[in-house]
């Protein structure tokens, strides 16, 4: 088991800053997940921890060793491919014993390895197969059998799922996912999926434009965004350009965000008043049920809706503004059509506040930054 | 973002293999392509004399009539040449792809043959059959149809034609087949007449690659020797120019042969540049998703179809039939007497073995220097683009323009004082060869890399192989169908070159087309065919080892000639 220490990396691709200021730090037996939209440098992220480019500036440490200037085939980390990147001509039990054989294990106890790491990927009596003769599936399984047969310091992914069809994809993540637990390797998985990257993962740093935006458990991430870039990127969110507009009604300690024809009572960051916000809050923190009485309590005219099984979601017209809401489990099937008229409320403190210009959180008063937390552990 | 780093690729310090393997490619390049090529510029540009900065050879060029005659006569013979081989291409190409022609395979197999078989055996088999002598003119001159012997133009174009028309139907028939079936059936379907659907659609998209034939045909008429060497009588071309004026006992100017080498480079460069051009402006990326289907003929369309395919592949095996039948003639020394027998290979075997073993010895040497260097460098071009690579990739290019006559010139005058005395050895002879092929061998193998996921390699990297490691047990595995198939297709070539080996060679370094060469001039035509034959058998043996191996030898032909 190893710790990840990455600080202050940069990584330029001619004129293009590909990596800027990162700075990470990842536990033993971590499962760590690089999220964000192609081209925000997960992938040069990954690629230089594995030693595949060259940063220009910072340090890379597995453990207590710095890595930055080791050679690739010496960093003893295991990658798996998005392409799944199997010898094709070789057998599976040759591309697994590959690594091995490179590191002169004797004869028995590459084939000891080899039919473990087989066994934990599912992939027993598959040995002399040849890769043409395997499904995508299990392709990638040989691809991770294969990085893990060498016990690396961290196992690396990169997109290793994105090949495949969307049942497949549910079924291997939760095998990885076991499979890292198992065995204990800290591991980097990089995805684009935000779905996947939410299920799978012990802490996930989105990244954009080649910085880390935030890191945080899942859940973090989730409901607690540190900016509008995080919030739009993972799970879906309506936003509300306006203002406050100055103490609410509705109770103490909230203002009034205004935007157009809509208030809504907000949990008032200080010093934000006359200054343009913009509000976010996500389609399933609509309450369906809610008190008399409640806050920002809302109806209006359903202009769509779509029907997605467990889920219905409707775009509901309310001032001016166009706001998705969800319903969930038996509420979903009561479907109402566009036309019909929806209420729900919306609980001040799921509203999120954030400076449309920088795209950085305001935070009400009191209220904690889960930045530094996320970073500094 | 899988693309590769501008600057360095990879963490670690210092130079591995692959820094190695540049610097090898700039020494090769500059000690047996500038240095030779630059004593041809300034033999071109001082005098004789004085050893002076002089521009009297290029004056003397223009101002000659004997001269700019050469270069007219390339020019025609080149022109009529691409003209030829676009009206015997195209329509087999056509036909051959869009009908069901019985036996298009062998068709097939037939015109590679002859567009690999040694260069001056077309114009050699033409000379016996409608030379002075020719069996076929003295025929029909007693049938009382009198023709002139086919020495001259006429017979250059004849022979080059019928050799080199397969560049066109080969690239041609690959662009027909290429053409997603839907794209027709989009014309038809919005009321375009099959006519109009043929002239507006099929033909603009398979026109890029009817150029392309048309370049190559253009640039290996240009700079074919053999064939003009041995059919051309007194209309001098350049190659053969150059050559009579390097090597003329009586006057010997090779400061004219040089200025006579670069005008050849010069055309040359321009059909590279307009090839370059030509292929860049018009790219179709096709989806082929529905492969075009041949067409049933019946009755006359068919039986005609089939006559036109077949008339225009008898005619280009004609002479490498003639030539074969021609081996196994009893002869008299230099006259052919009734009967036959295996004489004029008796002849070769026990004569003259040396020729056929340093053939083969030096071909065998020159394939192991292409496919092993030729794979190293095709690497460091493909997957290490660093600054170095950028500028040594188009050096590497340079033997594309350099004609077989102007590289033994350039070697003759190099390598025949300190600090390298070459001239007369075996060495130089495979060297020549070797030159000839890098660009071809470099190309094949880069594109083969092209085709494998640079992951591969990471994976291998990854899993704790060092780099050298990773290329013997990943990279090359993967690659080794490309180089076997592009080793075979050289050793052919090889074995067949003339022009560079022609001017090079010393008694204990004379090959089989030099020999061949030397017996066609002296009149020995019984040994000139048995050893013509063998080469041909040879050809046949790899072109047939290459369609076992990967299944298209026609590819394989077009990328190595």
């Amino acid at each position: 088991m190893t710790s990840i220490r990455i600080v202050g990396l940069e990584k330029r691709f001619g004129e293009v800053k590909a990596l800027s200021e990162v700075n990470l730090s990842i536990e033993k037996g971590e499962f760590f997940t690089l999220l964000g939209p192609s081209g925000c440098g997960k992938t040069t992220l990954l690629r230089t921890i594995a030693g595949f480019y060259r940063q220009d500036r910072g340090e890379i440490w597995l453990g207590e060793e710095r890595v930055d200037e080791v050679p690739a085939h010496r960093r003893d980390t295991g990658m798996v491919f998005q392409n799944y990147a199997v010898f094709p001509h070789m057998t599976v039990f040759e591309n697994v014993a590959y690594g091995l054989r490179v590191r002169k294990l004797p004869k028995a106890e590459i084939e000891r390895r080899v039919e473990a790491s087989l066994r934990t990927v599912h992939l027993e009596g598959f040995e002399a197969r040849t890769p043409d003769q395997l499904s995508g599936g299990q392709q990638q399984r040989v691809g991770l059998a294969r990085a893990m047969a060498i016990e690396p310091r961290v196992l690396l992914f990169d997109e290793p799922l994105s090949n495949l069809d969307a049942k497949l994809r549910v079924e291997m993540r939760e095998e990885i996912r076991a499979v890292q637990k198992a065995l204990g390797i800290t591991a980097i998985y990089v995805t684009h999926d935000q779905e996947e990257a939410l299920v799978i993962s012990d802490r996930i740093a989105v990244v954009s434009g080649g910085r880390i935006q935030q890191v945080g458990s899942p859940w973090e991430v989730y409901k607690d965004p540190a900016n509008l870039f995080v919030a739009s990127f993972v799970g879906k969110v309506n936003l509300l350009d306006g203002e406050l507009a100055g103490p609410s009604a509705s109770g103490p300690g909230l203002g009034a965000f205004r935007s157009g024809g809509l208030e809504l009572a907000v949990q008032a960051p200080p010093g934000a008043e006359g200054r343009p916000l913009r509000a976010a809050f996500r389609p399933e923190d609509a309450d369906e049920n809610p008190a008399p009485g409640s806050p920002n309590a809302l109806r209006g005219r359903v202009a769509a809706s779509s029907f997605l099984g467990s889920v219905a979601s409707y775009e509901v017209e309310i001032g001016g503004s166009r706001i998705v809401v969800e319903r969930h489990g038996p509420a979903a099937l009561g479907a109402s059509g566009p036309g019909t008229e929806l209420a729900f409320a919306l609980p001040p403190e799921r509203i999120l506040l954030f400076d449309p210009a920088s795209g950085s959180r305001l935070r009400p008063e009191g209220a904690a930054s889960p930045e530094g937390r996320g970073a500094g552990r | 973002m899988s693309g590769f780093s501008s600057n360095r690729r990879g963490a670690g310090k210092g130079p591995d293999l692959w820094t190695f393997v540049t610097l090898g490619g700039f020494a090769l390049v500059l000690v047996f392509l500038v240095y030779p090529l630059a004593d041809v510029f300034r033999y071109s540009f001082t005098d004789k004399e004085t050893g002076a900065l002089s521009l009297a050879n290029w004056a003397e060029f223009l101002g000659k009539k004997y001269y700019l005659k050469a270069f007219l006569h390339s020019m025609v013979v080149a022109l009529a040449t691409t003209g030829l081989s676009l009206v015997l291409g195209i329509p087999l190409a056509f036909f051959t792809t869009r009908y069901r022609i019985r036996g298009s395979a062998l068709l097939n197999t037939l015109a590679v043959l002859a567009l690999l078989s040694p260069p001056f055996i077309g114009a050699y088999s033409w000379v016996t059959m409608l030379g002075r002598n020719g069996f076929l003119r003295l025929a029909l001159a007693s049938l009382g149809l009198k023709l002139p012997p086919i020495y001259g133009p006429l017979g250059i174009i004849l022979a080059d034609s019928l050799q080199y028309y397969p560049f066109v139907s080969l690239m041609t028939a690959g662009a027909l087949t290429t053409i997603d079936r839907s794209i027709e059936e989009a014309s038809e379907n919005l009321g375009a007449s099959s006519f109009r659907t043929f002239f507006r659609v099929t033909i603009p998209l398979v026109l890029p690659s009817v150029t392309g034939g048309a370049l190559i045909t253009f640039m290996m008429s240009l700079s074919n020797f053999g064939t003009p060497m041995i059919i051309g009588g007194n209309y001098l071309v350049l190659p053969t120019l150059a050559y009579n004026l390097f090597t003329s006992e009586v006057a010997e100017r090779p400061g004219m042969a040089s200025t006579v080498s670069l005008i050849l480079m010069l055309c040359a460069s321009l059909i590279i540049a307009l090839q370059q051009w030509a292929s860049s402006r018009r790219k179709y990326a096709s989806m082929l998703v529905n492969r075009p289907v041949r067409k049933r003929l019946r009755g006359w369309s068919s039986a005609l179809a089939h006559a036109l395919c077949y008339l225009i592949v008898a005619l280009s095996t004609l002479p490498l039939a003639v030539v074969v039948f021609f081996s196994f003639k009893n002869t008299k020394g230099p006259v052919f007497v009734p009967g036959f027998g295996l004489e004029s290979y008796r002849q070769i075997f026990f004569d003259v073995p040396k020729t056929v073993t340093n053939s083969f010895l030096f071909s065998l040497a020159a394939v192991v220097l292409i496919a092993s260097v030729g794979t190293l460098l095709g690497f460091v071009v493909a997957r290490r683009r660093t600054r170095a690579v950028k500028v040594l990739d188009p050096l590497l290019m340079i033997p594309y323009i350099v004609p077989g006559t102007v590289l033994g010139i350039g070697y003759i005058v190099a390598f025949n004082r300190r600090p390298f005395f070459l001239v007369g050895t075996a060495t130089i002879v495979v060297m020549t060869y070797f030159i000839r092929r890098l660009p071809y061998s470099v190309r094949s193998a880069s594109s083969i890399l092209k085709q494998i996921d640079p992951a591969l390699e990471e994976a291998g990297i990854n899993l704790g192989s060092p780099p050298g490691r990773t290329f013997r047990t990943v990279t090359l595995p993967l690659m080794k169908a490309g180089i076997v198939s592009g080793a075979i297709m050289s050793w052919v070539t090889s074995m067949n070159e003339l022009s560079a080996s022609l001017l090079l060679y010393v008694g204990r370094t004379m090959t089989m087309p030099i020999k061949v060469y030397l017996s066609v001039l002296d009149g020995f035509f019984g040994t000139a065919s048995a050893m013509s034959t063998i080469l041909l058998l040879v050809t046949g043996l790899a072109l047939y080892l290459v369609n076992r191996w990967s299944g298209s030898g026609a590819e394989a032909a077009v990328g190595a000639a």
